[in-house]
Order: structure tokens, then sequence, then C-alpha cells
């Protein structure tokens, strides 16, 4: 039994899969759960999804990945800002253009017969081509994203608990609202190469539904994110490496598979009176 | 300690378009100051102004520190992950630098805040799961953290149990003894008369003044207009309009 | 013209009646993410739909009706907002997909053109099916705006009219669910948007009157349908990309021509 569990990290190309995976689960596990708290699950799939030109072009100028990553989510996160202030429309409308353009533009330039830019590998993530360099990229990025998180703790609490009183207590929500969607940016940059623009958000989100699920005292809530996600991420590899399947899928199942199980087995939130 | 004073406050959330106008009072500390006035007629819109949080603001605020808000209590959410003792130890944030733990002190002082407001026994419950009264009186203990001059508290008996009502009730006679200034927006008027002075807002200011000269008809007439309700005896009541959570 | 340019332009001219028709309510009721998600999370469906050999139409249908009720039971109790459960199924439904995927196609391509559309993929049944689903979404509009209405602008009043609102409502869903449905042959499952959720947010910014937005709606998905098929057709590619970036630009013209008149005034 155990060795159906380590068999598969006896092999290299798994263990830097495994690095790789476990060092955005430190970041993305919190991000997700702070996510979910500021109620930005559509903020986070969006600007993921519409990174995928940003991808698609480094590609194809033979640029770093991590830097098409960043160019895209910037160019997201401009686009769906700029849209959102319409108020004709209603913020998730003028997101969903915005988005469904985005990705529109990225497979046109990826899927155009001229074009070798792999479609596939950007939207689902190449976790078992990751090298040393990238592990050491995404743990920058993910160590960068952590330590804001740690450090912005009550700040980011008492916005999101209270934002009427948020300043009168002493965290300003104008500072900290967009604070928590630049760590979002970051976080999203550093898990694309390994996951994917279409499946990262499954690590912020699923491990972070189901910790605060099973969870009441936010610390805990904050570490049993990381931990799940880290666990989802071995689990997936494991299933990946013996079940012969694409290891970011895999990943992103067993996340959510984790997220449905806790969901369906923890506890009553408390209805609002 | 000393007072709150103000003179020709004026302002709101957009240039052009004032909310308050007109607003100038002088409380002493050591006073309970109730402000009434109907939804929308500019009591939180004060509270803003004092809190230095008004957009628009014209006019002068003098205050002997920054004041503490205890907002009504369905602006807080109910599906964090947080305990009765988590959040009145918010009050001890701001003076908290972020790379360090909040101080023992402020954690003995939340649980004495919580068990001042008889809160004892719930510290370690989860806040959504409390009661609406159990909850407003959280809240006011998160701002007993901030050992603040001024308190300003938003509705703080609006759908609260007897209970509860009487212990907020007692605190605020006991944070009035001490010297602070209170701030109670409220639209009980049988409430108000026993306060120290009464504020009435409906966008300027109808009247500033001790409860027995301030809340005659008259003034509550100008104030809440057709909210109005004469009960027998000639006594008035505010019939409010339930604003929706 | 070739026979797979006719249908792949039927299919478009068709498909710009739900688009517009449906589209109207899901940018009045703000049900984009919904709209998204309904056509997302069929592809996992359409990957085993490809490898048993069974219409996608029907898998596509039941990964609609799947999602309907996971999204319920996981929000039931309300531990979990509405729009992190969408997030969550449609991200499990791609992995889902992939992972069924990686068995059934060989090389990628059955993957991009079941995300992204294809114009030599839509059958002659495809095109009839969307006849019948233009005329399905006429009959329903004709039938219940009044309730969709109602519901979207003053929700207390629509709770006096009772059950009836709650049933259009339920209808409305279906009715988009079963638009997506034949929209993913043409563009496929990740850009149902583009026909159903853009040409009317186009649509308003012009117009706030619901009578000329759903004309104007209509209008703008047909034109773009048709010119995407044109020129996915010269560049060879499928057409939902060539579509999205069509209608987004258009949007984009629109949105800024509308804001400098609203500024203006």
């Amino acid at each position: 039994m155990v060795a159906w569990l380590t068999d598969p990290f006896a092999s290299p190309l798994l263990q830097r899969a495994l690095a790789e995976v476990l060092v955005l689960s430190l970041a993305c596990g919190p991000l997700g759960v702070w996510v979910l708290l500021y109620r930005e699950a559509y903020a986070a799939e969006s600007i993921s999804h519409g990174m995928l030109p940003g991808l698609v072009l480094a590609v194809l100028a033979g640029a770093p990945l991590v830097l098409g990553a960043a160019a895209g989510v910037l160019v997201a996160a401009a686009g769906i800002a700029l849209v959102a202030r319409d108020e004709r429309l209603g913020a998730d409308i003028g997101v969903a253009v915005c988005v469904s353009a985005l990705v529109g533009l990225g497979a046109l330039l990826a899927l155009a017969p001229a074009s070798p830019a792999r479609l596939q590998e950007l939207m689902f993530g190449d976790l078992l081509g990751v090298t040393g360099r990238d592990i050491v990229l995404a743990a920058a990025l993910a160590g960068a994203a952590g330590l804001a998180l740690v450090g912005g703790y009550r700040s980011l609490l008492l916005v999101g608990f209270d934002r009427g009183t948020a300043r009168a207590l002493g965290a300003r929500p104008a500072r900290w609202e967009p604070a928590l969607l630049a760590v979002l940016a970051v976080g999203t940059v550093a898990a694309a190469p390994g996951l994917g623009s279409l499946l990262l958000v499954a690590l912020v989100l699923a491990p972070a539904a189901a910790a605060l699920a099973l969870t009441r005292r936010l610390p805990f809530t904050l570490a049993l994110a990381a931990a799940l996600a880290g666990i989802s991420g071995a689990a997936g590899l494991v299933l990946s490496y013996h079940l012969e399947l694409a290891a970011g899928a895999s990943v992103a199942l067993c996340a959510v598979a984790l997220a449905a199980l806790a969901l369906l087995a923890g506890r009553q939130v408390a209805p609002a009176h | 300690m000393t007072g709150v004073e103000v003179r020709d406050l004026g302002g709101g959330y957009a240039p052009g378009r004032d909310a308050l106008r007109g607003v100038g009072f002088a409380a002493a500390p050591g006073a309970i100051v109730g402000v009434l006035g109907p939804n929308g007629g500019g009591k939180t819109t004060l509270f803003r102004a004092l809190l230095g949080e008004l957009p628009v603001r014209r006019g002068e605020i003098a205050l002997p520190a920054p004041p503490a808000y205890v907002p009504q209590t369905d602006r807080a959410r109910l599906d964090f992950p947080v305990s009765a003792f988590d959040v009145a130890l918010m009050g001890a944030y701001a003076r908290t630098p972020f790379w360090r733990r909040v101080a023992r002190a402020d954690r003995d002082a939340a649980r004495a805040a919580l068990a001042r407001l008889g809160l004892a026994e719930q510290a370690e419950a989860t806040f959504g799961a409390l009661s609406g009264g159990q909850r407003q009186r959280v809240l006011i203990a998160r701002a007993l953290l901030q050992d603040a001059a001024v308190l300003l508290l938003d509705e703080p008996f609006g759908g609260v149990d007897a209970v509860s009502a009487a212990r907020i009730e007692a605190l605020l006679a006991e944070l009035r003894a001490e010297g602070r200034t209170l701030f109670v927006a409220t639209h009980d008027v049988r409430q108000a008369r026993g306060w120290d002075q009464v504020l009435c807002l409906h966008g300027r200011q109808i009247a500033y003044g001790p409860p027995a000269a301030v809340l005659t008809a008259a003034t509550l007439q100008a104030t809440y207009g057709s909210e109005l309700i004469v009960l027998e005896g000639g006594r008035t009541a505010v019939g409010v309009g339930h604003h929706e959570h | 013209m070739a026979p797979y340019l006719q249908r792949a332009l039927a299919e478009m001219l068709l498909l710009a009646v739900p688009g517009g028709l449906l589209g109207t309510w899901i940018v009045l009721r703000r049900l984009a993410f919904f709209t998204h998600a309904v056509g997302t999370v069929a592809f996992p469906g359409l990957v085993l739909a490809s490898a048993w050999g069974i219409a996608p139409q029907l898998a596509a249908l039941a990964s609609a009706l799947g999602f309907g009720a996971a999204q319920e039971r996981l929000t039931r109790g309300r531990r979990l907002a509405p729009d992190a459960a969408t997030g969550l199924l449609l991200v499990g439904a791609l992995a889902a997909g992939v992972v069924l995927a990686s068995d059934v196609f060989a090389s990628g391509a059955g993957v991009d053109r079941l995300l992204f559309g294809s114009l030599i993929g839509v059958s002659e049944r495809d095109v009839w099916l969307t006849a019948v689903a233009a005329a399905a979404a006429v009959a329903l509009d004709a039938a219940l705006r009044r309730h969709w209405l109602a519901a979207g602008f003053e929700p207390g009043s629509a709770r006096a009219l009772g059950l009836r609102t709650a049933w259009a409502d339920r209808l409305l869903l279906c009715g988009i669910a079963v638009a997506a449905v034949v929209a993913l042959d043409a563009v496929g499952a990740l850009l149902v948007g583009v026909v159903l959720v853009v040409p009317a947010a186009t649509a308003r910014l012009l117009t706030r009157r619901v009578g000329t937005l759903r004309l104007a709606a209509i209008g703008f998905a047909a034109a773009e349908g048709v010119a995407a098929v044109l020129v996915a057709d010269a560049l060879n590619v499928g057409a939902g990309p060539v579509a999205a970036v069509l209608a987004g630009t258009v949007f984009a013209a629109v949105a800024v021509a509308t804001s400098a008149r609203a500024v203006a005034a």
C-alpha cells in the first residue's frame, strides 16, 4: 500500500511536479480562503481564464511563460475593471464579455494553423514538464503571496468581516481590497505554468471551500486549506501516475472531489437572522 | 477628557449633493447624546463625518481622539470563521503592529469586555451562531477594546432582546460615568428622554439640547414628518418603516 | 458555396434567435455566469458522447441537468456562495473532461473542437435541432416575458404572482440551457457566451427598452455570427474564437461610442 503511494515519486519528473504543487499549495490554499470570504470567486475564475492570450503570446514570442502570465493577468484585470465600471450592465455581464473575448483571442492566436503554441498545455498546465528553475520561480511568487497574506492577516480580517467599521479599527478597505486582488494576481501567475489557465482556480477555490466547511476559527481554516491543497496535489499525482491521466487535471479533480466531500459532510453555516 | 464640538458641519457622499447640513453642537465629556431622525435623515452621515470618512465635508469637528464605532449588527458577516472573542479582540488591532502578535494584556481585555457585557460564557462561540442581541453586545465589546473617549453607536437596541438591551443600557451608563462621550442613534423617543442631550436630524439639524427642551411635539414633527405616530394622551412615538437587511 | 459553409451559416443565423431573445434576459437578469457554466460543464459529456457515439446534444443536456442539481445541493444550507459553487463545478467539469479525453482522443484536436467549436463539425441534424431550439425560444419568450420582466425588476409584485413566476424562472434557466446546448457545436463549450451574452450586452449599451433590445441583440448576433463564419473559413480556424474576438470588438466600439455620448449628455 505504501509502495503504491511512494512509487510514483521515485522519478525525478514526478518529484519536481510534487515540489511545484506543494509550493503552490502553501499560497493558493490560504489565498483561496480569502477569495471565498471576500466573495471573489468569480473574479478569480475570470482573471485566470482571461490571461490566455498573454500565455499564447509568450509562447509565440519565445518569452518565459511567467511573463506572459503576468501580462495576461494585468490585461484581464484591467479589462475587467474597466468594463465593471459601466453601470448599465452590471459587473458580471461586463466580466463575461471581457473574458469570452480574451479566451477567444487566445484560442484564435493558438489555433491559427501557422501557430506553434501548444494550446492545451497553456489551458490545462504542464505539471510534468516543470524544471528546477520553474519551481524556484513558483516558490518566489508563491512565497511573496503567502508572506503578504500573513502580514496582512489582521487587516484583511477587519475589512472582510465588517467593511464599514474597518477604517475605524485601523484597516482601510480602499487599500486592502485591491491588495487582495493583487495577491490573487500573483498567485494566479505562479500557478499558471503548472496547472494552466483553466485549472489553476481549482487549487485556489476547492481546498479553501473544504477548509471553510470543516473549521470554525480562521487561523485553522488557512492552515487546513494549505494542507488540503498539498494533499490534493500529492493524491492527484499518485492517481495520474497509476492511472495514466493528465497530471494537472488529476490534481484539480482531487481538489474538487475533496471539496465536495467536505461540503457534504461539514457543518451548516449559521443562518442569517 | 475633552468633549466633542462640531461647527457648521455639512457634506455628503458626492459633491453637490449634501446628505447633511447646518450641524453644530457641543457635547461635554461624560454625556450620552441621543441622535434621532428618520432613516436616510443623516444619522449615519453624521457618524461617518465624525469618523473622518465622509467624502465631502465642510465645517469643523473637534474630537479628543478618533471615535470607536458600533454598527448595526447585521452589517457584520455571519459566515466568517470567528468566535466572539476574535471579534472583540479586533478592537486592539489598530494598536498592534503587523509583525507582532496581539498583546496578552489585550487578550485579557477582550475577555473582560465580553464578561462586562454578560458574554463570558460565549467567548468561544462562533459569532454567527449567536443571537442578534448577543452579536450586538460583541460588537460593543469590540468598541470597548479601543478604549475610545468617544463612542458612536448606530441603533444598538434595534431588534435586540430584553436581556441584551438591559446590559447595553447599563454599560452606557458606566461609560458615561467614566467620562466618555457617547452618541447613540435610536428611534426610541422614550429612551432618549433619559439621556443628557438629544440631537434631531432630518437632512439638517432640527434641534439640539436637553431632552425636555428638544423632545416637543413640534420638533418631533419636523424631524420625522409622516413617520410620527401620536399615541393616546398626546404622547408621540415613531413608527419607522422597517429597513431591509 | 460548400455544403459545410451553408450549414455553418444557417446554424449561426438560427442561433441568433435564441441568442438575442434569451440573451436579453440573461443580461437583464444577470445570468451570464450561469450561461457560461452550462456551456462549459457540457465538456465532459461531449467527450463521452464522442466516445460512445451518442448525440452530443443529449450528453450536453444531461450535463446541464447534473450541473443544476449539483449547484442546488452545494449551495443548500448556505455553506457555499452560488458563484463559488459554480466556479468549483466548472473547473471540476473541465478537469473531468481532460481526464476522459486523454483516453478518448488521440490528438488534441478533438478537445479543441469541443471547447471552441468547428465549422465542419456542424451536421444537418445540428442545424435542425437549432431550428427547433430557436422556435422554442420564440414561444417561451412570447409566453413568459412578462413574468421574466416582473421577476427581474419588481420582485415584490412578482412574489404576489407566486408559483407562476417561480416556474417561469425555471423555464428561463431551462431555455438558456437548451440554447447553450445547441450552440455548442458551432462555438464550443467555452464560448457559448459569445452568442448568448455578448450580442445582448452590446444591444443593452444602446437601449433600455426591452423590445428594441431583443431585436438589436438578434441583429448583432446574426451579423457577428455570419461574419465569424466567413472569416473563420478564410483563416481555416473554428468559428468560436473568431466570433468571440469579433463580438468583443463590436462591444468595445459600442461601449466607447455610447460612453462618449453619455459624457457629453
